[in-house]
């Protein structure tokens, strides 16, 4: 007879204690896949929400242009560059940027002028979804802008007021022209909020006087499968003498939060397993202090400490399996409906139909991303836990005096 | 700009100034021949024509501008050429500074954030075109060399803005012939004491019947090989100014 067997055997025979356990590694389990995959889905959401509001997958530029951006570092011939791109399955919109004055009345603001590629940009980015009143950008309409929602307050107008703009060319002359609002936006982003000053490409470039060249081309991938590090060196690959960096190296700062939010999980999963462990080696202690005539009796018939402490090993593992294999299917089924309907924040007051989070714009809906990872994960730690609480017991087992044990009452 | 035209006008006066009031006292003398260029400023009007050439390291471009004062609160600049940029002007009164475009027949209020932009694509700032600088208020002047340096006799004020000044250079330091009291050079340097930029003054020659250098170059010092040039094709002083000139009216009817 093996050592599972007997400990199955084990598990049988005290059933509402071991339900009792079982059950609580389980609940704690499948409560952690649920934690884990809802922070996954919370770290996802926030950098599909920054690539997808603005920055792309990734960006390129011309070499110096992030150290000193100006209309002299651009990338040349941009829309070859976005073929050949696209050739591969990327995404890729060429960009323009430049700084001006933006005036309504005695009221006037620094802006970002932005020239918008209106077919790519939006293979890109989803900024034209974010109109909040009025539309956006046209083809048909060159001298319809759509500015930020913070630049429209500062400047007192709303669509179809003119704003009067001005800038330096890049022949130096006086760049200026009047423009119309066509569309306000929601809460973007920071910068696109209080600056933000979106014209068509055709007329960036005609009125800043920059031929065939973008100040930058956003890059979104083919899939969300796709490996950004090899993405990046394949866009490199294309663009030669270009500069091409991924979001991680473009907003450093997010790629830390991400990769921190992980090491948060872990304290979590601590946290709560502790407890559990606290559970297991309770009863694990019970079991052995209840069969301690019983492992007498095996150790005076030759059964050495380590069968014995095996045997409770195996007890330990056992439960902490069929554990794990219930809160694989609870969790993963809590995941999953946290994946597919979401949890719905407005309740909480995110208000309108965008929430911020550190100036960034988020659907309140908050999915879950149920990953591998999130169920490997807690039930790893959890087995891991269960096996370190399980120690005590085994020892406390392993050691006993046969003579001692069998008289134990 | 017009801020060039009175200083200019101010330094060729400085002669008789001096030979006016000649306190024993070098800080006080210093003193004295700035507050007789301010005060020198004030109920002046001029109107002048101006070629600008800019260049740098992307461009190179030549504007013809026109250019009145009054006092020391009005003034009013139109460009003349190039034709894409006629009659593109920027006004001063009182506080107020409005960029006018005739693309847009309308007029901007410049706010303070801008005034440390670029003037039309050259190395003056908006600041440098309107601000009325009333050197002996904001800065506190000394003669800081006086006798000959470079083959000439020549006189050095060095000025250092007062505390409480809200005043954008560091110090100033200006150089002038020690008998015309004509400037020949003037140092500008930011608040960590590195020079700014150098404007030099040559080609000096008798215009509205003064004696005055015709030609003011500046130099950015972080980019010695940039420049912009001012040459002064005409210039008149005391000349009788409309009413209402220096108004946003006039400005669209231009």
């Amino acid at each position: 007879m093996n050592a599972f067997t007997m400990a199955l055997r084990n598990i049988l025979r005290q059933r509402a204690r071991s339900l009792v356990t079982i059950g609580a590694m389980a609940f704690a389990g499948a409560i952690m896949i649920l934690y884990v995959s809802l922070i996954e889905g919370f770290t996802d959401a926030m950098v599909r929400n920054m690539i997808s509001n603005s920055l792309g997958d990734m960006q390129i530029h011309a070499k110096g242009y992030l150290d000193d951006p100006d209309l002299y570092t651009l990338v040349p011939d941009p829309d070859s560059l976005a073929a050949r791109l696209e050739a591969k399955g990327y995404h890729a919109a060429p960009r323009w940027y430049g700084i001006g004055l933006a005036a309504s009345g005695e009221s006037s603001a620094a802006v970002t002028l932005r020239g918008v590629d209106l077919e790519r940009e939006r293979t890109v980015t989803r900024t034209h979804e974010h109109v909040a009143r009025g539309r956006w950008l046209d083809g048909g309409d060159l001298k319809g802008a759509v500015i930020g929602r913070r630049l429209a307050r500062t400047l007192n107008v709303d669509v179809g007021d003119e704003i009067v703009f001005l800038s330096q060319a890049a022949d130096g002359s006086l760049a200026n022209d009047l423009f119309i609002v066509r569309g306000v936006l929601k809460t973007v982003s920071e910068p696109v909020d209080r600056a933000g000053f979106f014209i068509p490409r055709e007329t960036f470039t005609e009125l800043m006087l920059v031929d065939d060249a973008a100040s930058e081309i956003a890059v979104a991938l083919p899939s969300r499968e796709t490996r950004l590090e090899a993405a990046t060196q394949e866009a490199a690959a294309l663009a030669p003498g270009l500069e091409v960096k991924s979001w991680r190296a473009l907003s450093p700062v997010m790629a830390k939060m991400v990769d921190t939010a992980g090491a948060g999980t872990y304290i979590m999963l601590l946290i709560v397993y502790s407890a559990i462990g606290m559970v297991v080696l309770n009863a694990m202690l019970m079991n052995v202090f209840e069969r301690i005539r019983e492992y007498g009796i095996m150790k005076a018939l030759g059964m050495g400490p380590w069968r014995v402490a095996g045997l409770v090993y195996a007890e330990a593992a056992l439960t902490a399996l069929i554990a794990c294999a219930v809160a694989a299917l609870g969790g993963g089924a809590l995941s999953w409906w946290a994946q597919t309907s979401g949890i719905d924040l407005s309740v909480f007051g995110a208000g309108e139909d965008f929430a911020t989070f550190g100036g960034m714009a988020f659907e309140p809906v908050w999915y879950a991303r149920l990953t591998p990872a999130a169920v490997v994960r807690p039930l790893a730690t959890l087995a891991a836990v269960v096996m370190i609480a399980a120690l005590y017991p085994c020892v406390k087992a392993a050691v006993i005096r046969p003579v001692e044990a069998i008289h134990h009452r | 700009m017009m801020k060039f035209i009175r200083w200019i006008t101010a330094l060729t006066a400085l002669a008789a100034a001096v030979a006016m009031a000649q306190p024993a006292d070098p800080v006080a003398r210093a003193r004295a021949i700035l507050d007789e260029i301010d005060d020198l400023w004030r109920g002046e009007s001029s109107r002048a024509l101006v070629a600008m050439t800019v260049t740098t390291a992307h461009y190179t471009r030549r504007l013809l501008m026109e250019g009145w004062s009054q006092g020391k609160d009005n003034s009013l600049v139109v460009i003349r050429e190039p034709l894409k940029e006629r009659g593109v002007a920027t006004l001063k009164t009182g506080d107020s500074v409005y960029s006018y475009l005739p693309k847009t027949d309308r007029a901007i209020r410049l706010t303070a954030g801008m005034m440390m932009g670029s003037w039309m694509g050259s190395h003056f700032t908006n600041d440098d075109l309107v601000k009325e600088s009333r050197l002996s208020g904001d800065y506190d002047p000394v003669i800081s060399f006086e006798g000959e340096r470079g083959g000439r006799r020549i006189m050095e004020f060095t000025l250092m803005p007062r505390p409480e000044a809200a005043v954008v250079w560091g110090k100033i330091i200006i150089e002038a012939h020690a008998d015309t009291r004509l400037p020949i050079r003037s140092v500008y340097y930011d608040e960590d004491g590195k020079v700014a930029r150098t404007m030099t003054f040559t080609n000096i020659r008798s215009m509205g019947g003064r004696l005055m250098p015709g030609l003011m170059r500046v130099v950015p010092a972080d980019k010695p090989e940039e420049s912009t040039e001012l040459e002064y094709r005409e210039i008149e002083f005391d000349i009788p100014i409309a009413e209402g000139f220096f108004s946003l009216a006039n400005l669209k009817r231009r």
